[in-house]
């Protein structure tokens, strides 16, 4: 059992789950939480994540964690994976545990692992500049023998250590390139498009065994899921869980859990997106405990811990081939107008039996909506349950046209 | 309405929620707590959903709901501030309505708590539901309409339907009977408000004659329901078999029984009907002025329009449609009728066939539409209440004061161009205005202020409305980009050549600000106040625009009302007495500023206030121009002064002032 986890950022909830778990903790995060933490009576380290310097390392935070007898560390946003390796290959006495964290934090690295392991990804490069991302889609689109006057071949670029969608472009033709792209936005991966059904998982990893697996299925990318799979994916379950260990022997994962981006085509090829080791947007975890009923977030800090017990272990996880009768689903609501003064939930929603529950918040006055960075500025999530997977498709798509906002 | 697996789904969904509250630590209840409100507000929007609430309020109470927030003990609430909470918007208003349910469920004794007791839980839903009794009749006052979204209100309405519904009303009697006489001192023309709360007070509350306090309530209650001794107990089939037994003599003091009753509060029984008819039918027609209450003028003209009236009478009136046998009779006491034109017009709508987007319109618009009762005569009885109650016209719940306030000016001025417009619009579901020498048609322009129409109208209003108030949006859109307020030339061209030319402005288009307010307050006194103008009365309506503004005195926004006259009330000082097409006894504009609807020499339908308070929520007006320049200078600085203070420290807060004198 491990002394003290340290849960490297702050998450009211996941502190709430420790909390109730009654396992011993400490948060570190940013300067801003002190206060709040010591009302709370919540144990806390002060830290300047994004500070790198002579005084300000692993070294340092590990000797301020030492009070704490901290002997086990948990990433809960993609900027403290590296702190969170740092720490445990120490606590671990294993280098690599460090350059593993370092994997998760370069996509182009991360590729490029899973491609000499043996999983199917797109064509990936690292560009520096517009005229890389032009030379890129141009190859791309010699290799897929575009004739004169045919479009050009789809181009993704990303940051190379950023969560989720945020920073994240497609790039549909060369004008494009010119358009949407900008200086500062370079160096960063670009990949081709990977056409198909895209789904995550949620793998729960302890002494390098999957002990729990959770698929998620897109309903469309940054606005809406639900959990479990719905039923065709659910005939490829085994299938998906043979990927999930290899990825996870590829990237030689022995605890915590891992959250990939997959895409499914039609002829039932599996390729792979990208893969991150904190707790995934989206509210995922949240929607996988309802529909699991367990403490998700709770399992998720556990599984970083290499003491726990077999017994410990399936305490906390739903049995491998679970299969929930009930599918929960939500859809991130984003105001469609630049300028807004009411929330309005529309009638059809209040009668929707599938309806569950919705946290938006009416706007104090006439409200202009900034752009948005990545997906991050939902107002809100509307949450759906109901026991027939095609139907919470439908709902989930409709919802993400539907005004809530005025 | 919720169908039943609705209910248990949504009465498991909140279930499931209050235990996840229940479950969670302080850290995340903030998170719990939000989205259960947020499945309390949905659920608000029907009754049943209040209903499914209300059982779980104890559970809610025990989760924490309540738990740091001011509503947290619930001896230590103020029923005063559950109004102004409630139309503040969720998710203030829906703690509120949970509140209230909470309480409800001390005083039902279903929840206990040792803070308060069932009594005092009682008596404040009591003090809430008096204080509130615009939400329980649904009767949002101006405030509130500009203030609450559909939704709310729907809510908040709804959560009143449950109180009222849940709770002894005896000790609110005194409240009710004080409400029943604002509304009826003012002779509206729809009458569905006081009979509502007539109704309830019949059917909730126990009254005893001998109690001083419970006459008045039964005064009202029989004007409806017992008019007169021969009609107690009796159905008005029973009522006409009787009426044929009686001879002339009790007939007639039959009939003045009647007309006193309808004259007390304006309300008009189904007997009325029945006897009205039953006079003519048996050619009683001396008695019929005794049945409608008349003066010696009004018996007059009832003796030299005979035929006409009869007829009209049998063809019209209808115990479904009673109440207008009151609008019937003022029209005989201010000489509508007397009109040529008037009769003509009328006749005409008598043969018209209705469009039947209009006929749906004015089916909806009625209560409960009897099949014996066609359109065409609701839309005549209407009528005869426009023409007879020209001041008793409302705007309902709609941002339509300009077309009521039309409807009652062209009432007073232009009859037979009103029942002229009625008889185009009734068959057309059209209207076309003049507007600078182009035409305006309804049917072709834009949409106007109002896209969902409340039907809580009458007939006539809502043949006309819906045109009228686009008409009027589109003339405004026309005049604007003129760097002055379009009203100066929109005014003129919808309500007719009554409308002074000169219009005064407080708010200058160029400077986005208000300029020399003491040369328009003295403009305003030179135009209407006897001792400024030349000892001279108004003679047509002044179309005003006023600001409105909160009980606090803060600016909330604009509203259309016509200054009728100013006088000198009982007690000496000058009042403004004017029509405000909302119907409202009780509004509070801060300051002191309230609106009074009887008492200080108002006529039914007037609204009154103390000359220079009127003059302080006054932006723009209409004045002769060629008249005033002379005297201007006449208006006392001491005056001028006290408009600008009460101005300034109100509405004024929300705009910039400039002293540069301007040209009026």
């Amino acid at each position: 059992m491990a002394k003290c986890f340290a849960l490297m950022g702050w998450s009211l909830p996941v502190i709430e789950s420790m909390q109730k778990l009654n396992k011993p903790f400490v948060v570190v995060s940013f300067p801003d939480f002190e206060n709040y933490a010591k009302e709370n009576n919540i144990p806390f380290v002060s830290y300047q994540f994004d500070e790198w310097s002579d005084t300000s390392n692993s070294l340092d935070l590990l000797e301020k964690l030492k009070p704490f007898d901290v002997d086990v560390a948990v990433p809960l946003f993609e900027e403290t994976v590296e702190w969170a390796g740092a720490l445990n290959s120490i606590y671990r006495d294993d280098p690599r545990v460090l350059n593993r964290a370092f994997l998760f934090r370069n996509k182009a690295m991360m590729k490029r692992k899973a491609l000499i392991g043996g999983l199917r990804v797109g064509l990936f490069e690292e560009v520096y500049n517009k005229e890389g991302v032009k030379a890129f889609m141009k190859r791309l689109n010699q290799a897929n023998l575009q004739v004169d006057g045919e479009e050009d071949s789809w181009v993704h670029i990303k940051p190379f250590a950023s969560a989720g969608t945020v920073g994240h472009r497609l790039l549909r033709s060369m004008a494009d390139v010119d358009n949407k792209c900008e200086d500062e936005d370079f160096p960063c991966l670009a990949e081709s498009h990977l056409p198909g059904q895209e789904f995550s998982c949620e793998a729960y990893v302890h002494g390098g065994k999957i002990r729990f697996l959770n698929i998620t299925e897109y309903v469309k990318l940054g606005y809406s899921n639900f959990i479990p799979e719905g039923n065709l994916l659910h005939t490829k379950r085994d299938r998906i869980m043979k990927e999930m260990q290899k990825l996870v022997d590829i990237f030689g994962i022995q605890y915590g859990m891992i959250h990939p981006e997959w895409f499914l085509t039609e002829d039932d090829t599996l390729s792979f997106g990208e893969v991150a080791c904190r707790i995934p947007g989206g509210h995922i975890l949240e929607l996988a405990g309802k529909a699991y009923d367990f403490d998700a977030l709770g399992a998720f800090v556990l599984c970083h811990d290499p003491s726990l017990t077999e017994e410990e272990l399936n305490e906390i996880l739903p049995p491998i081939d679970a299969r929930p009768k009930q599918f929960y689903g939500n859809v991130m609501i984003y105001p469609h107008k630049n300028q807004i003064s009411k929330l309005e939930i529309p009638d059809e929603l209040k009668e929707e039996p599938y309806f569950l529950d919705h946290n938006l918040v009416p706007p104090l006055t006439t409200q202009k909506i900034s752009d948005r960075d990545g997906f991050g500025n939902h107002f809100g999530t509307v949450n759906f349950k109901g026991e027939d997977p095609d139907r919470m498709t439908e709902l989930l798509l409709h919802y993400e046209d539907v005004d809530f906002y005025h | 309405m919720m169908d039943s697996t609705l209910t248990e789904s949504s009465s498991q969904k909140l279930k499931e929620l209050i235990q996840e509250l229940l479950e969670s630590t302080p850290l995340t209840r903030q998170d719990k707590a939000h989205r259960l409100m947020g499945q309390v507000d949905v659920l608000t929007d029907s009754v049943e959903g209040i209903a499914i609430v209300y059982k779980s309020i104890g559970e809610l109470s025990e989760a924490g709901i309540f738990e740091e927030s001011p509503w947290a003990d619930p001896s230590k609430l103020v029923g005063g501030l559950v109004n102004g909470t409630l139309k503040s918007g969720h998710p203030n208003s829906t703690i509120e309505l949970l509140s209230e349910l909470r309480l409800l469920s001390i005083a039902k004794g279903d929840y206990k708590t040792n803070l308060i007791n069932a009594k005092e839980a009682e008596n404040f839903i009591q003090e809430v539901i008096v204080s509130n009794l615009e939400f329980v009749f649904n009767e949002p006052v101006e405030e509130t309409r500009l203030i609450m979204s559909e939704h709310e209100l729907k809510k908040v309405h709804n959560l009143f339907n449950f109180l009222s519904g849940h709770i002894h009303l005896d000790d609110v009697k005194g409240t009710l009977a004080e409400e029943l006489t604002l509304i009826c001192e003012q002779r509206p023309v729809v009458t569905e408000k006081q009979r509502k709360i007539i109704a309830l007070v019949k059917e909730k509350i126990e009254l005893n004659p001998e109690r001083e306090g419970d006459k008045k309530l039964l005064s009202f209650q029989r004007c409806i329901y017992r008019p007169t001794d021969n009609t107690a107990n009796k159905s008005v089939t029973e009522y006409q078999a009787l009426l044929e037994k009686l001879n002339n003599t009790e007939l007639y003091v039959e009939a003045q029984e009647m007309g006193q009753s309808m004259l007390e509060y304006g309300l008009v029984s189904q007997y009325h009907a029945v006897l009205l008819k039953f006079l003519i039918e048996n050619e009683h027609f001396q008695t019929v002025p005794v049945a409608l209450g008349l003066t010696p003028v009004g018996e007059t003209r009832w003796n030299e329009l005979t035929d006409y009236l009869s007829d009209l009478i049998l063809k019209t009136i209808h115990i479904y449609n009673a109440q207008c046998i009151y609008g019937l009779a003022k029209m005989l006491e201010n000489g509508t009728i007397a009109r040529e034109a008037v009769r003509s017009g009328l006749s005409n709508l008598s043969t018209i066939k209705i469009n039947s987007q209009v006929e749906e319109r004015i089916l909806k618009s009625t209560k409960n539409p009897h099949q014996a009762v066609s359109a065409r005569q609701y839309l005549m009885g209407a009528l005869f209440r426009i023409l007879g109650q020209p001041l008793g016209v409302g705007q309902g719940n709609n941002p339509t004061c300009q077309s009521a306030r039309g409807i009652s000016m062209w009432s007073q001025h232009a009859p037979a161009k009103l029942i002229n417009m009625v008889q185009t619009a009734a068959v057309t579901n059209d209207l076309s205005f003049r507007f600078e020498g182009q035409e305006i048609k309804a049917s072709v322009t834009g949409q106007g202020l109002v896209q969902n129409l409340d039907y809580n109208l009458d007939a006539v209003s809502v043949t006309l409305v819906p045109m009228l108030d686009r008409i009027y949006n589109e003339m405004m859109v026309r005049a604007s980009g003129r760097a002055e307020d379009p009203h100066k030339w929109v005014n003129p061209a919808l309500y007719g050549q009554w409308i002074q030319i000169g219009f005064a402005s407080a708010y200058d288009y160029f400077s986005n600000a208000i300029v020399d307010f003491d040369g328009f307050v003295r403009v305003f006194y030179a135009m209407c106040h006897p001792d400024f103008n030349g000892g001279h009365r108004l003679i047509y309506p002044n179309p005003v625009g006023i600001f409105i503004t909160s009980s606090k005195g803060d600016m909330l926004g604009f509203h259309a009302v016509s200054l009728l006259r100013v006088d000198k009330d009982p007690g000496g000082k000058f009042r403004a007495y004017f029509l405000n097409p909302n119907n409202e006894g009780r509004q509070d504009w801060g300051q002191g500023i309230k609106p009074s609807v009887f008492g200080n020499g108002e006529v039914h339908g007037e609204s009154s206030l103390p000359l220079h308070e009127f003059a302080a929520r006054t932006y723009a007006f209409h004045f002769n121009d060629l008249e005033a320049e002379n005297m201007v200078d006449n208006i006392p600085a001491a005056e001028v002064e006290k408009v600008k203070k009460l101005a300034k420290e109100s509405w004024g807060k929300s705009y910039t002032w400039l002293e540069t004198k301007k040209k009026w």
